[in-house]
């Protein structure tokens, strides 16, 4: 008899194959936010004096670090998995008895070891070419925490379109667009929150990102922060992946008539 | 009692897919034909069966849809990585380690393609690799879902050759959906006739046979000399370009085919025949209908 496929490693080991079959999130998960940030230090950062730029290029870092969950979780897994709905992968995966969650918590499992190495190459590249302040160790385990925090909640958000909209075009013209919106809002594009109008500014405080770009530098090497406004943040943002889900799940359908 | 089907009715919106009115059994160890033109109900029978459509009715089995293997008329995969690494991971397993599914793979003949991506196979070796996955899922019941569709004459009877093959000796239920009447012949023993989702016949093939053609049917080329030849002799529903002669005998039959063998008529005789059983088989529910 047929037994109920459960997460293993090989699973693990499978989808970690499958994303680094497409470029698309090494590029824009490794390359481009470390770029970026080069980028914006020579430019912003060349004119001042050491210890201001280091302080500049720690602000930039620390925005910038949230292009990698965004980058590799919603735009590189909603590519990757886009394709496999729109081809019948996941319903093929399903009769061959792997559960949803099974499936779900594999490609989870990869893309979070992948953000480790891009967050790891990201990490040495800020301190040894573009040169920030090295952080206490609570702070850096904190950034790391919300990274994948904000990874799992956008990989569900993307997981869930791919499935409501069944086509890769469409998924990721929606995927694209939330990826550049939530740039934009959350100030990695160079527009501080508060020069946005009163109600991109409210958008923009449901989405954790905002206070990690924004807040964590002046935390970065140790004090106090209110962690209040990021958690509710992190909470809505985590219930409406979780409604998506739901939606999406409906969509699917095997599941209901196999106990 | 494998699977029991009873009043399944499926919609898609307003459109009705799949009605079959009364019941249907699978019996454990039973190979069943599905057969019926596009539209018929075949493929949509399957997906109620395994849970992926919502339907009304009943469908009675102690199997859960994990229990049940499939191979679709459509099956992709990623292409991101070997078919090797996809099958090690469908099935749980490592290829060098596993003796049976090497025997498999030795008996598709797939072992060299093992190192190719899935978008690089052949449509034969595509069809050989879901083959060899559902195989290896040892389920209880085992849906084929136009198996050969899209291969070509050679692949497709190569394809059959090795899936009667393997069946020949063991014991699994399967249901085998196919437009090519010969795959059925082989592979089935017993026939469910689907039509504009209806069920038309549904019977073992010898059974189904007899009540729709007789003891044997002789066909030949539809010519007007070979029309007048027979013109005395019951002639069954048939392909504009044939003449299917019921047999109701062996009598009847050695008379027939002594005007035919006089006369220098070409003919192929045949106590299974599943396209004129089948074409029969409609021409009967329908004039039935009809009447009531």
């Amino acid at each position: 008899m047929m037994k109920k496929k459960k997460c293993g490693l090989r699973m693990v080991a499978y989808e970690w194959r499958n994303l680094n079959g497409n470029f698309m999130s090494h590029f824009f998960g490794i390359v481009f936010p470390n770029l970026m940030c080069l980028l914006l230090s020579k430019t912003i950062g060349g004119q001042m004096a050491e210890d201001m730029r280091i302080q500049i290029n720690t602000s930039i870092m620390l925005s910038m670090a949230m292009v990698m969950p965004m980058a590799i979780m919603l735009l590189g897994y909603g590519a990757i998995y886009s394709l496999e709905v729109e081809n019948g992968v996941p319903l093929r995966m399903r009769l061959f008895g792997f559960a949803e969650s099974s499936l779900m918590t594999a490609k989870i499992a990869a893309h979070l070891l992948l953000l480790t190495i891009s967050f790891v190459i990201f990490g040495a590249f800020q301190i040894l070419v573009t040169g920030i302040r090295l952080p206490a160790v609570s702070s850096l385990l904190c950034l790391l925490a919300c990274l994948y925090l904000v990874g799992i909640i956008l990989l569900v958000i993307s997981h869930s379109i791919a499935n409501i909209c069944r086509r890769f075009s469409v998924t990721f013209g929606i995927e694209m667009s939330l990826y550049f919106v939530m740039m934009v809002l959350t100030g990695m594009m160079g527009i501080k929150t508060e020069q946005l109008p009163k109600i991109l500014q409210a958008v923009a405080a449901t989405l954790p990102m905002t206070y990690i770009g924004r807040d964590f530098a002046d935390f970065w090497q140790g004090g106090s922060y209110n962690f209040m406004p990021l958690i509710q943040s992190f909470l809505f943002f985590g219930a409406l992946a979780g409604i998506l889900l739901l939606v999406s799940q409906h969509m699917v359908g095997r599941e209901k008539n196999d106990n | 009692m494998l699977l029991g089907i009873n009043q399944l009715r499926v919609k898609y919106g307003d459109q009705t897919a799949l009605e079959i009115d009364g019941s249907i059994c699978i019996e454990r160890g039973e190979r069943i034909g599905v057969i019926g033109s596009n539209g018929a109900g075949k493929t949509t029978l399957i997906k109620a069966l395994l849970g992926l459509v919502p339907y009304q009715g009943k469908v009675i089995t102690e199997l859960t849809p994990r229990q049940m293997a499939v191979h679709m008329q459509s099956n992709m995969y990623v292409r991101t990585m070997s078919v090797r690494h996809i099958m090690e991971t469908i099935l749980n397993t490592r290829i060098r380690k596993d003796g049976q599914l090497q025997r498999l793979i030795d008996f598709f003949e797939f072992g060299p393609c093992l190192d190719k991506r899935f978008a690089a196979l052949s449509g034969g070796q595509k069809q050989k690799f879901t083959i060899i996955l559902v195989m290896m899922q040892k389920a209880e019941l085992t849906f084929y879902d136009e198996v050969t569709s899209g291969l070509d004459f050679e692949t497709r009877q190569k394809l059959m050759e090795k899936l009667v093959e393997w069946y020949r000796d063991k014991e699994s239920t399967l249901v085998v959906v196919s437009h090519y009447y010969e795959e059925l012949e082989q592979l089935a023993d017993k026939l469910l006739i689907l039509d504009q989702g209806r069920v038309i016949a549904y019977g073992r093939k010898e059974e189904l046979f007899e009540t729709y053609c007789g003891k044997a049917i002789l066909i030949l080329d539809n010519t007007p000399k070979n029309r007048e030849l027979i013109r005395d002799f019951k002639a069954l529903k048939s392909p504009d370009h044939l003449i299917a002669l019921s047999c109701a005998d062996a009598d009847e039959e050695e008379r027939i085919i002594s005007i035919l063998i006089r006369n220098n008529v070409n003919f192929k005789r045949s106590d299974s025949d599943i396209e004129i059983m089948s074409i029969n088989a409609k021409e009967a529910f329908y004039a039935g209908r009809e009447n009531q």
